[in-house]
């Protein structure tokens, strides 16, 4: 787990002690248990805790219950919690969610909430989830999840929040459509009667009727106010003289009536409660090293049974918080009071959280106390922990809270903000910690050449010394990182190399990320053995060390590395190789599954598969997005554009090239097939040539630049272009260029042994010798790559070429061009998908399948602005119904989203 | 907040003056950073100072929030000295 579940925030505070039953408002929560949402949104002190935990502990249906806290903030935080709250009275939900969090960072909420949701679609029995103080969020991701979450419910769900402000949900639209259930200031507050029996069972006194309606017009009901002035009244004399007294007041109640109370309570008491103030969970051991005091313990019991303003916090009483209304009251009087005492109590705080394992809480107390070495010295030890639970985002939020001057003193903490900056892909302020980290080695360095002032001037810069040790190396690391991040290959591979002699052998992630990093410069810069050898050395080290799933997901570029080589059967075994690691060590999904069943997809769609392509995209799509990396939705899209390409669907093709674009986020892999280019080929396929102009000018491509590997797919592209410009305005220079660029890519794929770039250069010159004429010179090359195609079972990339490559086969075949057998096969393929490979076949054909009369009413509604809901609301059928309704005419229709069937229909003219 | 830092924020700072319901006692002053705080007659209390920004405002407000305090009117006002 990368977050420690905490189980007192998941207890339900069910009240202990004289609480007034309030039948009138359990009543309308049980009512509302119809509805989707309960909120209780009511300010501070109107007893909403109470009144659901009541409510909660009587409730006939299970109930989870989150108590949320400012950390919650972090959506990964709170929705670990929100998942173990289920899970504690719904066993069988949460295990995928749980991994999905395990194995990424920061999973895409809403599919790990659709896992959720369908997990609990399937429980036999009904229940409730709690959000209480849902104000402390202030995140709109966590405000859309719970819309999302809302808008999915299953009907075995009710949601419950309770919170100071109304949440930023669509209220009118909810209670418009009868979804709510509400519960504000003016339900909350007591009524004479509930009022008449609190105070009776609170002093164990009867007051007048008079006294009763003073109390009730100075508070107004609010209870924190009533609660407060009973506690002011227990044990007094003379209560009439004090009601009087405290209802001509016009002071804020909390301040008139908690000076009241703290006055008369003994001083040690009071210095308690006002030291604990800071502590925002009570432990009686805790308590007793901020207070100094012993039997913490006993005063927090004793403060529940007086009615004290505590919280329960689990079953066994051992922690509890304020009241978070009294807590900031206390609070206000520490500092009033006691200024100067407040950090040394943070930093006791510290020690004891230190002591007793919480890193976290120890780290939050020393930066509260403002004893910020004590806190770097914590963090500093915190680093490796939270770097391999993936809590880089944690980590960075301690950094930025040190000042600066202290962070760039310390070498191994400058490291770790490095790193952490890298992993976030930022590449701003890198150098400049690396080299903080620098300056501090050299100055201990001198330090140790001059034993002399090394006494004098012993200033601790580190305390994690097996790390200080290393840091040479993962300083090259890191530089090394970021020199291939931007674009300095050269550097990158220097400082890989440095890695390598620096570190020790059994440093397994390092070496190995290092032999990677070599491995992806070498893949720059063209040289692909050397960079699957580099490669492959780094992903056994990274395995090696335990870190199988960045072993599987090295596989994608492995295997990208084969596909360029042209070895497509390797490369389907390194899929293989990397879906049966994600077996042996999954449980239940390894990160990367999803990957590998992407890259077996792409070989299968080459193969002409397009069946078994397309089953294996929508497998890795079950698998979901959280088990494939931060590339995967990018790889996806690109495979699902060329299967859509591959069945002459070039709109859906370009619809999902659009999506991996959105999705494409840079990485340290070469983008040797940038998204606009595979954009232009498409748009040159469908004889768009304007747009496809304004890319290569865009791009800067002509047919005189100078070649790289880096650009050779821009420019092979770039070819395809020319062609079909010489096809349409037919002057011949256009001819002519292409086939010069031709010759010169082929020479250069060739050169660096790029097979799988090589044919399709072939082809490519084939067709332009074909245009000109030249049926010798274009069956020459036709030959050259039929050969080099045929062991590895190429189709594909002859067969999307499209009719000018049947008429070429056809003559080769004449001719009995070898390898005769695969021309045969080859042409067979044209005929199996005959009057598909026109440019825009799509539009000719009408749907294999018809539409059902229902599903039509659907294809309407999509064509609407209408959200999914509405559209279910609108045809009265439940969210899963319309979804299997779109599912299905999605099908019949070869798209994968609401635009591209619009779209589609309107092709077609099916409506 | 220093007083150094106070003095090359206030520039750009924009004046606001809270009303609450209720007497509020001094010791708050602290709690709502560099605000000054009046009680006045008609029982409210009035909270007067520099805002550094809406995220300021709206972090000031919700601590009126959290102590259940009464908003009466929040007013945008020109810098005492202007006037």
């Amino acid at each position: 787990m990368n977050i420690p579940v905490l189980a007192s925030k998941l207890y339900i505070p069910v009240p202990r002690t004289k609480v007034v039953f309030r039948p009138r408002l359990i009543e309308r929560m049980n009512e509302g248990l119809e509805r989707k949402l309960t909120l209780v949104s009511a300010s501070a002190g109107f007893g909403k805790t109470t009144l659901v935990g009541q409510w909660a502990d009587g409730c006939d249906r299970a109930v989870a219950w989150l108590s949320l806290d400012e950390r919650d903030n972090d959506s990964t935080r709170f929705f670990l919690h929100l998942i173990a709250a289920v899970q504690s009275i719904a066993e069988s939900v949460g295990k995928s969610a749980f991994t999905a969090f395990e194995s990424s960072q920061s999973p895409p909420i809403e599919s790990v909430l659709t896992v959720l949701l369908n997990e609990i679609s399937a429980l036999q029995f009904k229940i409730v989830l709690v959000l209480d103080d849902y104000h402390l969020i202030d995140s709109e991701r966590i405000d859309d999840a719970l819309l999302f979450l809302l808008e999915h419910l299953p009907p075995q769900m009710h949601l419950v929040i309770a919170t100071r402000e109304d949440p930023q949900l669509p209220l009118g639209r909810l209670r418009a459509r009868g979804h709510l259930t509400e519960l504000r200031d003016i339900d909350l507050r007591f009524t004479p009667e509930e009022a008449a029996a609190f105070l009776h069972q609170a002093i164990g006194v009867d007051l007048t009727a008079d006294e009763r309606v003073a109390l009730e017009s100075r508070t107004e009901g609010w209870i924190a106010g009533l609660q407060l002035a009973a506690l002011s009244m227990q044990g007094r004399e003379d209560i009439p003289a004090f009601i009087r007294a405290f209802s001509g007041d016009n002071r804020y109640i909390v301040d008139y009536l908690a000076e009241e109370v703290l006055q008369r309570q003994p001083e040690p008491i009071r210095r308690f409660l006002l030291q604990t103030s800071i502590l925002d969970r009570l432990h009686g051991p805790l308590c007793d090293a901020v207070t100094g005091q012993a039997e913490g313990n006993v005063r927090l019991s004793d403060l529940e049974k007086g009615n004290f303003f505590i919280v329960p916090l689990d079953d066994r009483r051992q922690w509890y918080r304020y009241h978070h209304l009294f807590a900031d009251v206390l609070s206000a009087h520490l500092k009033a009071e006691q200024p100067d005492q407040i950090g040394s109590l943070h930093r006791r705080a510290s020690i004891w959280y230190e002591r007793n394992g919480s890193a976290d809480d120890a780290i939050r107390h020393a930066l509260a106390a403002k004893d910020f070495t004590r806190a770097a010295d914590l963090i500093e030890q915190a680093c490796p922990t939270m770097a391999k639970l993936r809590q880089e985002a944690t980590l960075l939020r301690w950094l930025k809270a040190l000042p600066d001057e202290l962070v760039r003193r310390r070498p191994v903490l400058s490291v770790w903000y490095a790193g952490a900056l890298l992993t976030f892909g930022k590449s701003e302020g890198v150098e400049e910690r690396l080299r903080d980290a620098e300056s501090g080695l050299e100055s201990t360095a001198e330090l140790h050449e001059r034993p002399d002032i090394r006494s004098a001037s012993a200033v601790k810069i580190f305390v994690d010394e097996a790390e200080y040790r290393r840091l040479p190396g993962s300083i090259a690391m890191y530089r090394s990182a970021l020199a291939l991040m931007t674009g300095h290959v050269i550097d990158a591979m220097n400082y890989a190399r440095l890695v390598l002699n620096l570190m020790p052998k059994e440093a397994y992630l390092k070496r190995g990320a290092a032999s990677a990093l070599l491995g992806l410069t070498s893949w720059t810069s063209g040289s692909l053995d050397e960079a699957y050898r580099l490669f492959a050395d780094g992903m056994a080290d990274v395995q090696q060390g335990g870190y199988i799933s960045d072993a599987i997901g090295g596989t994608n570029a492995l295997a990208d590395i084969r596909i360029v080589q042209g070895r497509l059967r390797q490369a389907m075994s390194l899929y293989e190789r990397g879906l049966q690691l994600s077996i042996e060590y999954g449980d239940p999904v390894m990160r990367g599954t999803a990957d590998m069943y992407v890259g077996m997809g792409e070989i299968h769609r080459e193969r002409n598969d397009l069946q078994t392509a397309m089953q294996l995209l929508l497998k890795s799509e079950e698998q979901g997005e959280h088990t494939g990396f931060p590339q995967y939705r990018y790889r996806w899209h690109v495979a699902m554009a060329r299967i859509r390409e591959a069945q002459g669907d070039l709109l859906s093709a370009l619809d999902h090239l659009d999506e991996a674009e959105r999705f494409y986020v840079g990485d340290l892999f070469p983008n040797v097939r940038p998204v606009a280019a595979m954009r232009a080929k498409v748009l040159i396929a469908q004889g768009k040539l304007r747009e496809a102009l304004e890319w290569a000018r865009a791009h800067g491509l002509t047919a005189r630049d100078e070649l790289s590997y880096l650009r050779e797919f821009e420019h092979i592209t770039l070819a395809r272009l020319l062609l079909a410009r010489f096809r349409s305005d037919r002057e011949h220079s256009f001819l002519q260029e292409a086939i010069g660029l031709l010759e010169r890519l082929r020479q250069a794929a060739e050169e660096g042994e790029r097979t799988g770039s090589a044919i399709e250069i072939m082809i490519v010159t084939a067709l332009a010798h074909q245009m000109n004429g030249d049926t010798p010179a274009a069956l020459g090359s036709l030959e050259r790559a039929l050969t080099l195609a045929e062991p590895e079972g190429y189709f594909r990339i002859f067969v999307d070429e499209g009719q000018p490559m049947e008429v070429l086969l056809g003559a080769a075949s004449k001719k009995g061009l070898a390898p005769k057998e695969y021309v045969g096969r080859l042409l067979e393929a044209f005929v199996r998908i005959e009057g598909k490979t026109s440019a825009q076949p799509a539009a000719n054909h009408s749907l294999l399948e018809p539409l059902s009369e229902r599903e039509r009413d659907v294809l309407r509604m999509l064509r609407t602005e209408l959200s999914g809901p509405d559209i279910a609301r609108e045809l009265m059928v439940s969210l899963n119904t319309l979804r299997t309704h779109t599912r299905r005419i999605y099908d019949k229709l070869g798209v994968n989203n609401r635009r591209a069937a619009v779209r589609r229909s309107e092709e077609l003219d099916l409506l | 907040m220093s007083e150094t830092q106070r003095s090359t924020e206030s520039r750009h700072d924009e004046y606001y003056e809270i009303r609450i319901k209720g007497h509020l006692d001094a010791r708050w002053a602290d709690w709502f950073e560099g605000m000054s705080l009046t009680r006045e007659g008609d029982g409210t209390t009035v909270l007067y100072g520099p805002v550094a920004d809406q995220a300021a405002l709206h972090g000031m407000l919700r601590k009126t929030r959290d102590l259940g305090l009464a908003l009466v009117s929040v007013i945008q006002k020109k810098k005492e000295t202007n006037l």
